[in-house]
């Protein structure tokens, strides 16, 4: 009789066994399954062409702020600008950066509560330090970003703007 | 002795059966989980490539010898569009209507805007609005991207560049099955 117990004990605990290896391994290939799921999400460019393509053209657009030679662009402007110069006019490159820079944003984005754009930020960095920067509205977590960057002398400008959805 | 060994045979099957379901249902379950994933993932990849179609072909657009820069502001700049080709295409509207296979093509200028007004010789540059091809036919959702539509400009004394910041819109024609 106890024998009899013990190996229906046995066959118990063999099942036990099985159900726990067979729970096991459902559970490594689906948290394998999700990490491969994860990754390829991480890997997802979050990026817009219509964003780089503004960014891009805003960058050659010619500013009213003129030196001895020509207008400058906003490229040049933002050179202008690190360099603390000033435009003909005596009016502070900074400010018409700032300026135009703003008007583009504001024309191609329509930036408020109501319509689908919540907010943008646009960056310009240099060896990694910011230089210039503008900001509206909130910061979401669903945004679309690009950037794009420049040469001038040995430096090299890093110029980004997120769009906040 | 026979009933009671029935008994215990129904259970193990009843038992059996029910863990069958179960196996099965979690299965399903994990299944439409991942399928969901999936359809979710190539629901983006799809927007995703529908972006980056319509990026190209606006690009394509931009940069072809009738609409592109080219030399004639500088260094060669990708995206930037000649106003002068854009005002002379006007003219020549007829020739040009199944040239590129599409149904339409604007540039709307953006910044600086001066309102709609649709541009013709008699305006330019002062204007905003440039149809090069209007079809009367039905067309698909419009793709747009950003271009710098770039012209020579005087003040008087020197002739310099002006580039603007304008908004090329083209739109396919819609083929019904």
């Amino acid at each position: 009789m106890i024998e009899k117990m013990n190996k229906k004990d046995k066959r118990g605990q063999e099942e036990m066994v099985g159900f726990v290896i067979i729970i096991v391994i459902v559970a490594v290939i689906l948290l394998v399954l999700l990490g491969f799921m994860l990754r390829n999400n991480k890997s997802e460019a979050v990026e817009s062409y219509e964003v780089e393509s503004f960014i891009q053209a805003s960058l050659q657009y010619t500013s009213d702020c003129g030196n001895q030679v020509e207008f400058l662009s906003i490229e040049d402007l933002i050179v202008s600008c690190e360099e603390k110069e000033m435009c003909l006019d005596e009016r502070d490159s900074c400010e018409v950066l700032n300026e135009t820079l703003k008007g583009m944003i504001e024309k191609a984005w329509n930036v408020n509560k109501e319509s689908a754009v919540k907010g943008y930020q646009f960056k310009v960095m240099l060896d990694e330090e910011e230089k210039f920067s503008l900001k509206k509205g909130n910061e979401t977590g669903n945004y679309k970003g690009a950037f794009q960057d420049f040469a001038k002398g040995h430096d090299t400008y890093q110029v980004s703007l997120d769009v906040y959805y | 002795m026979v009933k009671k060994m029935n008994n215990k045979a129904q259970m193990k099957i009843q038992q059996m059966s029910f863990m069958l379901i179960a196996v099965t249902l979690f299965f399903i379950l994990v299944g439409v989980f991942f399928l969901s994933i999936m359809i979710s993932t190539m629901r983006k990849t799809a927007s995703s490539l529908e972006e980056k179609n319509a990026m190209l072909l606006v690009s394509k657009l931009a940069n072809s010898p009738e609409f592109s820069c080219g030399n004639s502001f500088g260094t060669s700049m990708t995206g930037c569009i000649d106003f002068e080709k854009l005002i002379s295409l006007q003219g020549r509207k007829e020739d040009y209507e199944d040239f590129w296979g599409v149904a339409e093509i604007t540039i709307r200028k953006i910044y600086p805007s001066t309102g709609n007004i649709v541009c013709d010789y008699s305006n330019y540059p002062d204007c905003d609005i440039i149809e090069i091809v209007d079809k009367n036919v039905n067309k698909q959702p419009a793709n747009s991207n950003f271009v710098s539509l770039c012209r020579k400009e005087t003040d008087g004394s020197i002739v310099y560049d002006k580039c603007e910041l304008a908004l090329l819109t083209v739109s396919s024609e819609e083929k019904r099955t």
